[in-house]
């Protein structure tokens, strides 16, 4: 049975989350009526336990077991739900809120470990590249990539385009942005992690 | 009075008025009277557990309208143009050739027999052909065929069938003008358009229909004769139906409300299909079942017909072999589920028709956010607009059904009635003669564009009903025998200094001065959840041009940072007032101060969005010039 106290403040997490930097949303989660259009289309949903709709409603109920359930880390961003929501709400915003919640809880660092390449790849080149131990999987995967990946420099001096990586001025500036701001220090602790 | 719009609502509404002895003009676009009703196949009510046809509780309506002599309808006409003096509507309606005759034309059907150009019937959603010479349908008025010149090849087989000589190939447009004391607007709605949500495939599949097509698959006056097929002809072996299509929805295109109708409709249709068709199953997928009142007994009944539910919204269908597939959550279940289905039926919005958007246009009437009339207010002024003497009824106010409209006709009506019996209400705020003082010049009567004045048994008479108290006859008057009542100087002073009087250190402070019409548009700003900034003040005045020059330099020599007017460019005096306003920015240039502090703009009663960005820019511009003199 669900027992509501009187004291009990049920949206003071979805507000948590709809005040979160991340979320460009006013109040879509709020406005929720649990139609499931998001759950009706989203890949994950068809594959797994993870079930878009649901996740908001335990937002709504308050539910905080959320960050440590492993669901939220069955999506991967496709955007359908944030794309079709009738009240122009957007779960896999929310799951990334919720993710960056657990990161901070200090319960998600074995999710986060094996991405730690696309963090480096941040503060080291100031680009998003794919981290190198993915590689020998793309290459095995898409045919043609590995080429392609070894002959990037010269194909892009061909098509007229700067280097992958910009100058390093830039890359210092980036480099110093993310320390300022306490991401280098958040991926350090991850790696350091020693249970990991 | 007229009404325009001849569907359920605006023929209720002339008849009401035409038995009360008003004399009506119905005004009607399409080349028949009739509306949506004519096509909906059958009709639910209140309290009925039963789909009665539509046609035959229509039929009686259209025929009263059509033998009651105080009502003339006029089909294939349209307002185009339309202004109110003195308490009438001046209109200006174009009426587009039939090319036949009506009078003459006994509907024999002939003409149509030899004509060779086939066009989609869009009477029967497309799903059907007719002629290029064609009666609307079965029951339409004027009972006469019609020409649909955009497609006609001018082969004139039809003249020369014609036993009645009744067809002539040529025609023009024709220009009429009508003179009416008061409007009734029941221009209606349109349905969304499915291709606005591709997800469901509409296009691209051919048995995902809309259930406006649906009523007509199933009316026997429909393409089938009311056999339920698919597109191959066989009976579908099971429907789903997709609630909340373009409304409850918040995406580009689609509508925040909820349609009202629509799961009535779908209901009905399922029970519809579900009595003749036992086996076919019926799967409705919908968010909320809305069924208010004595609708829920219907829904009742529709579960006991064995028709299916479930609680989700469908993302997407796609094709699967022969059939579809339908994606949806059963939200009750928490299950993801993949319906089979061999039919799916789209319930879309109910929307404001062009026809409701344009009229609102040429009449300079309020709207909603969503572009229906809006009520001058909501809750205790129904069927009122914001224009006097017009008023508005049925799909064109909000999403409505059959019998709300009729009601709401007959309300509208009634309000008429009110204008007919009880006369009109205006403001005191007019120009008074003094007799005594008076030359007889003539000198206002010349001045004044409302041409309120006349000269009568000696004396200068003043029209109650066209005079707006502007105050133009009062710089004529060499005699200063001429006063508006009401002390309107005195007045608009003392408002600037009370509203500047509260200005406190640092603050801000534009004053707006708005007449009715500027006042409503921007009254509409509030009603729609719209806003502008806290440094603006509205000062309602009778007329914008007794904002004089004094009271403009006063406000701002004693503290506004700005002053915004705003007149409406269909007041007879919008030139005479941006004339004066150009005046007053020369010279408060030639005493050293910034005329960018005044600003000028035409205001329209629909455009309350472009009247709250025009306040909220110019707020900015005063920001930008008081840091700049700082």
């Amino acid at each position: 049975m669900n027992v509501q106290k009187i004291t009990d403040t049920p949206l003071n997490f979805a507000e948590e989350i709809i005040n979160d930097i991340k979320s460009s949303k006013e109040d879509g989660i709020l406005k929720c009526v649990q139609c499931g259009m998001c759950t009706s289309t989203c890949p994950a949903a068809k594959q797994s336990d993870y079930n878009p709709r649901d996740i908001i409603e335990r937002v709504l109920q308050g539910d905080e077991d959320l960050i440590e359930d492993d669901v939220i880390w069955n999506c991967f961003y496709c955007y359908t739900c944030h794309s079709i929501c009738p009240v122009g709400n957007s779960v896999c915003e929310v799951n990334q809120i919720l993710k960056q919640f657990a990161i901070a809880k200090g319960v998600a660092d074995d999710k986060i470990y094996d991405y730690l390449g696309f963090a480096d790849s941040y503060y080291n080149s100031a680009i998003g590249a794919i981290p190198s131990k993915f590689y020998p999987e793309i290459k095995e995967d898409v045919e043609g990539w590995w080429e392609f990946r070894q002959n990037l420099g010269k194909i892009r001096e061909e098509l007229g385009l700067d280097a992958l990586t910009p100058p390093k001025d830039v890359i210092d500036e980036v480099s110093l942005i993310l320390t300022n701001c306490g991401f280098k220090e958040r991926i350090d602790k991850v790696r350091n992690n020693d249970e990991l | 009075m007229a009404v325009i719009g001849g569907g359920i609502a605006g023929m209720n509404a002339a008849l009401s008025l035409a038995k009360q002895g008003t004399k009506v003009t119905l005004i009607e676009q399409s080349p028949s009277i009739g509306g949506h009703m004519a096509k909906i196949g059958k009709v639910f009510s209140p309290v009925k557990i039963a789909e009665e046809c539509g046609m035959c509780l229509l039929n009686p309506i259209l025929n009263e309208v059509v033998w009651n002599d105080n009502i003339e309808v006029m089909t294939n006409t349209q307002v185009i143009e339309a202004e109110r003096r003195a308490g009438t509507y001046n209109l200006i309606l174009e009426q587009s050739p039939r090319y036949v005759n009506p009078d003459k034309c006994i509907a024999c059907g002939k003409c149509a027999e030899v004509c060779e150009v086939e066009v989609p019937n869009d009477w029967n959603d497309n799903l059907s052909n007719r002629k290029a010479i064609y009666r609307p349908f079965g029951q339409s008025y004027p009972e006469a065929y019609t020409i649909d010149m955009e497609n006609c090849d001018k082969c004139a087989n039809c003249v020369k069938v014609c036993p009645m000589h009744a067809i002539k190939l040529k025609g023009k447009s024709e220009k009429l003008p009508l003179s009416v004391g008061s409007l009734i607007l029941a221009t209606g709605h349109q349905l969304f358009d499915p291709n606005k949500r591709p997800e469901y495939g509409y296009e691209r599949y051919d048995d995902v229909i809309t259930q406006s097509e649906l009523g007509r698959i199933t009316g026997v006056n429909g393409p089938t004769k009311g056999k339920l097929v698919k597109k191959n002809g066989k009976v579908p072996k099971r429907v789903v139906m997709i609630q909340c299509v373009g409304s409850r929805d918040e995406k580009p295109d689609g509508h925040k409300y909820c349609s009202k109708v629509c799961c009535m409709v779908a209901l009905k249709n399922a029970n519809i299909i579900k009595h003749k068709y036992p086996d076919t199953d019926i799967v409705i997928c919908y968010t909320d079942v809305r069924t208010p009142g004595m609708y829920e007994k219907y829904y009742k009944h529709s579960q006991a017909s064995g028709v299916r539910f479930i609680r989700g919204r469908p993302g997407e269908v796609v094709r699967k072999g022969e059939n579809y597939i339908v994606r949806v959550e059963d939200t009750l279940k928490k299950e993801f589920s993949e319906i089979e289905a061999d039919m799916v039926v789209l319930s879309t919005a109910m929307e404001p028709s062009e026809g409701t958007k344009k009229i609102a246009d040429i009449l300079n009437v309020g709207v909603t956010e969503d572009n229906f009339i809006k009520e001058s207010h909501p809750k205790i002024k129904p069927v009122t607009t914001d224009l006097q003497g017009t008023f508005v009824c049925g799909t064109a106010q909000d999403p409505k059904d059959i019998t709300e409209s009729i009601m709401q006709a007959t309300a509208a009506a009634s309000k008429v009635a009110e204008y007919n019996y009880a006369g009109v209400e205006i403001e005191p705020f007019i120009a008074e003669i003094d007799d005594e003082k008076c030359e007889l010049c003539g000198n206002c009567i010349k001045r004044c564009k409302f041409k309120s004045m006349s000269i009568n048994e000696n004396r200068v008479e003043i029209d109650p009903m066209s005079c707006t108290g502007c105050g133009k006859c009062l710089t004529a008057c060499r005699q200063a025998a001429i006063t508006v009542n009401g002390n309107i100087d005195e007045k608009i002073m003392a408002t600037i200094n009370g509203v500047l009087d509260k200005k406190g250190e640092n603050e801000r402070m534009i004053l707006v001065f708005l007449d009715n019409i500027g006042y409503t548009a921007a009254d509409n700003i509030g009603v729609n959840r719209l806003s502008y900034p806290e440094s603006i003040h509205i000062i309602k005045v009778h007329s914008v041009n007794r904002v004089r020059p004094r009271h403009i330099r006063y406000a701002l020599e004693n503290g506004a940072d700005g002053v915004f007017i705003g007149e409406f460019p269909g007041d007879l005096m919008y030139e005479e007032v941006e004339r004066k306003i150009e005046r007053v920015k020369k010279r408060i240039l030639e005493s050293n101060q910034n005329p960018e502090r005044l600003a000028f703009s035409k205001v329209y009663i629909p455009y309350f969005s472009g009247l709250a960005k025009k306040l909220t820019d110019f707020d900015e511009k005063i920001k930008e010039l008081n840091e700049l003199e700082a």
